[in-house]
């Protein structure tokens, strides 16, 4: 495969060897090598935490040499990058996944910031800004003023005009990650033929998408990370979705899922309709149209990649953040406020947040105060906590869900991952609920209560509760769900029975490629 | 049932010793014990029962008024209007009963202001999700350009004997006012630690969008607590017009900074989640203390307030130590 092609030189100008980068002493890359030839979009996928931006981070230098093993070598000289701006100097320019651009400066501010031109006495000389700006927006085809505010500019815009800002170091490797994760599906094809015009000048690129169809359309070569490890680089002309797929996800331990045998009964919880408007550009919607039952005694998993718009789902469902009109959420037949969580929950419906130190627990609160919080009306009587009963409760929980701690006095800060997270189930569990939802109940949990909390989730359909789950670990989800509903552009993309459902077909609908390819 | 919750032997005796020592209000309590001992030695006279009488009376306004601080402080709120809405508040009655209200419908009408007074405050940080500094901070200025506009600048009086009463006589050897600050903090101590609306007010502190998604009602609490506050304001600013037999419409400047002092001092957390109304009064007995004894031992006014700055610092880092030593 190393024959010229029409593109004559195919060296590679950049080179990662055997980089292995820890935290805490946790591998989130391990033994990575990899390169870039001049010339050339080579693509990087791989699931949610599978160590594609820690790889870019090195790269960009934000993770300083000394933090990682092995080595970073440009145009053949080993490079050791202490900081972005090592690495800017040397000719990488790194365009972010959030937009770090300031809405309220120009399109040319923009561009230079930190480094506008400066002439005699330090002055900024503004008509040298003007006049590189201009010629920047025409290389990444931006027809505005550069003194525009950016604040009018559309989410495509803006992306160009970072790009145009990475083109100002007068880099010769670009590294774009996610960048069409804010566009929307026209806006992202015109960035994607900006990339190849890109390309034609001679650029060379890194290109992380979730987006497989993106990857098919522009990549010259593909790398599937996993877990931390580098599964396969291909060229182009060995592409295959199913491959790609097939190396994204792998093969796992079945053994930790602990198998059930429920029937689902009737429907506990009908969602239709919903939209979700995005929180900061007016007029787009973030999730819309989206309809979906429960029934009691099910695990239905909800699908898609990070940003799929899994989380706000459920909790515009939940009444934690507004959804649009139209929406209608119903409990057994009777229609839920959506408007409060604190309705939701009288309704039934309980929540465990995905990131449980901002939302899911009280850090200056002890055991048995974060236990009862969701259910103080049930340990008082007009108003007054009954203290002894409050003790009771939360001990009775510590033992059955086993939390490992000191007592229901202990500090939950001073609990582990796992430990708080059944704290904060042992929450919702306290209340009669109907609908359970679990936004990635097992993340940063160690194995032991990860196997817990999979019994617990079969414990509780058994008593015929609905379970809503989201995973970013498509293993667990394949195993624990009976349903699967995959998210994908805000809409609903697919949704198949447990006997349907595979790997394959859950990545291929997060991914949105057309079932053909 | 089966003996397992008792399987760790925990000795009894240490937690409860650790429980005493880092109990927030112990910051106060030895200084205040020195300070009282110091001055005590350098001028007995403090120890005279008409001195300590004096020290609790002024104890109590700050007190009052710190009550609703402590809570509002405690859900990571904060109200810098209160001076002026303690001028208000006492302006208010006093206005009333010169218009001839029956002294206790006086009463009622200066509360009602504050009342009224909250609500606005609450409403804006609530609903219009201004910042509570900032929201506060032009209420500080409102609260008394209004005083200055309905007196015209000129303190009210001659108040009736009645209303007056209240703030100079008492019962059981003690003003009324100390009387009214007990019954206040016995009743808030039992509100803040053992119901479910206290619970909610320390949640809210603590994480809100915890609290919020665990169903308590955020906005509502947080409403309450302003206007709890601008009430004890009124309150305290209407028994020191009776005090002084007049309203003055310049009282109660800087105050608000003074009852904060106290709340720190007595333990309450600037970032929410921890406090109590025993520490906060402790904090305020503390500042008057210091600032009677002070004048006692002859430390000229301007060095006074050096000091009290100073100590105010301390307080504050004393907290961020604790919160350092307890993660």
């Amino acid at each position: 495969m190393t024959n010229a092609t029409s593109k004559g030189n195919r060296e590679p100008i950049l080179e990662l060897q055997n980089v292995t980068k820890r935290f805490f002493g946790v591998p989130a890359l391990r033994d990575v090598s990899l390169d870039l030839r001049a010339g050339e979009i080579h693509a990087l996928v791989g699931e949610n935490g599978a160590g594609k931006s820690t790889l870019m981070k090195i790269l960009s230098g934000s993770y300083p040499c000394h933090e990682y093993e092995g080595e970073v070598w440009l145009n053949g000289q080993a490079q050791r990058f202490r900081s972005p701006g090592d690495a800017e100097a040397a000719g990488i320019a790194m365009i972010y996944q959030e937009l770090s651009l300031h809405l309220d400066l120009t399109i040319g501010e923009n561009i230079f910031l930190g480094r506008l031109p400066t002439g005699r006495a330090g002055l900024v000389n503004w008509a040298s800004a003007w006049s590189r700006s201009r010629a920047l927006l025409e290389e990444v085809g931006l027809d505005e003023s550069p003194r525009t505010v950016l604040r009018q500019l559309s989410a495509n815009q803006q992306q160009r005009v970072a790009i145009a800002k990475a083109l100002a170091q007068e880099p010769c490797i670009l590294i774009l990650d996610e960048p069409t994760a804010a566009l929307s599906v026209t806006e992202a094809d015109r960035l994607m033929e900006m990339l190849l015009e890109l390309k034609g000048d001679g650029y060379a690129c890194f290109y992380i998408s979730h987006r497989l169809d993106e990857v098919l359309r522009i990549a010259d070569r593909v790398t599937v990370l996993r877990d931390g490890m580098k599964v396969s680089t291909c060229e182009r002309a060995e592409i295959s979705v199913a491959r790609i797929i097939e190396d994204m996800v792998g093969r796992r331990i079945e053994a930790m899922y602990p198998g059930r045998t429920v029937t689902p009964g009737p429907v506990v919880l009908r969602v239709e309709n919903l939209s979700v408007p995005h929180p900061s550009i007016p007029g787009k919607q973030l999730l819309e149209g989206i309809s979906l039952e429960l029934r009691r005694g099910e695990i239905l998993g909800l699908a898609g990649l990070v940003g799929a718009g899994r989380s706000e789902l459920v909790k515009a469902l939940f009444g934690a953040i507004k959804a649009g009109g139209g929406t209608r959420v119903e409990i057994e037949g009777r229609p839920v406020a959506s408007d409060s969580p604190h309705e939701a929950i009288a309704a039934g419906i309980g929540l465990v947040t995905e990131d449980r130190k901002k939302d899911g627990f009280i850090a200056t609160m002890d055991i048995k105060q974060n236990i009862t919080l969701a259910s103080l009306s049930l340990i008082a009587t007009r108003g007054r906590i009954d203290r002894a009963r409050e003790r009771a409760v939360a001990e009775d929980f510590i033992n059955r869900l086993s939390i490992r701690a000191p007592g229901p006095d202990a500090s939950i800060i001073s609990l582990s991952g796992g430990n708080q997270q059944k704290t904060i189930l042992a929450k919702w569990l306290m209340r009669p609920l109907k609908v359970l939802i679990l936004d990635e109940p097992t993340r940063g949990v160690d194995v032991g209560a990860k196997v817990q909390i999979y019994h617990l989730m079969n414990e509780l359909v058994g008593r015929s509760l609905g379970i809503i789950m989201i995973s970013s670990e498509l293993p667990e989800l394949l195993a624990m769900c009976d349903r699967f509903v995959v998210l994908g552009r805000g809409r609903i993309q697919d949704e198949f029975t447990r006997a349907e459902a595979s790997a394959e077909r859950l990545m291929r609908a997060a991914t949105i490629v057309n079932t053909d390819q | 049932m089966s003996g397992t919750g008792k399987s760790k032997p925990i000795s009894p005796f240490r937690p409860s010793v650790k429980r005493i020592f880092l109990a927030r209000e112990m910051g106060v309590t030895i200084p205040l014990l020195f300070l009282v001992l110091l001055i005590g030695l350098r001028n007995p006279a403090f120890f005279s029962l008409d001195n300590l009488i004096n020290v609790l009376r002024s104890t109590s306004f700050t007190f009052i008024v710190g009550i609703g601080m402590t809570m509002l402080l405690v859900s990571a709120g904060l109200d810098l209007s209160i001076g002026s809405v303690f001028a208000l508040g006492g302006c208010a009655a006093g206005y009333a009963l010169t218009r001839g209200f029956p002294i206790p419908l006086a009463i009622v009408f200066g509360l009602l202001v504050g009342f009224m007074v909250g609500f606005v405050n609450g409403g804006i940080v609530v609903w219009v999700k201004i910042p509570t500094f900032i929201t506060t901070l032009g209420m500080l200025y409102m609260a008394r350009g209004l005083v200055l506009v309905t007196t015209g600048g000129v303190p009210i009086y001659p108040l009736p004997a009645g209303f007056r009463a209240l703030g100079q006589e008492g019962v059981a050897g003690l003003p009324y006012i100390i009387w009214i600050a007990l019954a206040l903090g016995v009743a808030a101590d039992f509100v803040l630690r053992q119901t479910t609306y206290g619970r909610a007010v320390y949640a809210i502190g603590g994480n809100e969008e915890t609290a919020r998604l665990s169903g308590i009602r955020v906005s509502r609490v947080k409403l309450s607590l302003y206007m709890i506050t601008s009430v004890l304001a009124t309150l305290a600013g209407t028994l020191q017009s009776a005090r002084l037999g007049s309203a003055q419409p310049n009282m109660g400047q800087g105050f608000e900074l003074e009852v904060i002092a106290a709340v720190i001092i007595g333990g309450t957390s600037l970032f929410g989640g921890a406090g109590t109304i025993g520490g906060t009064f402790l904090g305020a007995l503390f500042l008057t203390v210091l600032k009677n004894g002070m004048s006692m031992v002859h430390i000229r006014p301007d060095w006074q307030q050096i000091i009290i700055g100073a100590i105010i610092i301390i307080a504050a880092g004393v907290d961020q130590w604790r919160r350092r030593l307890h993660r």
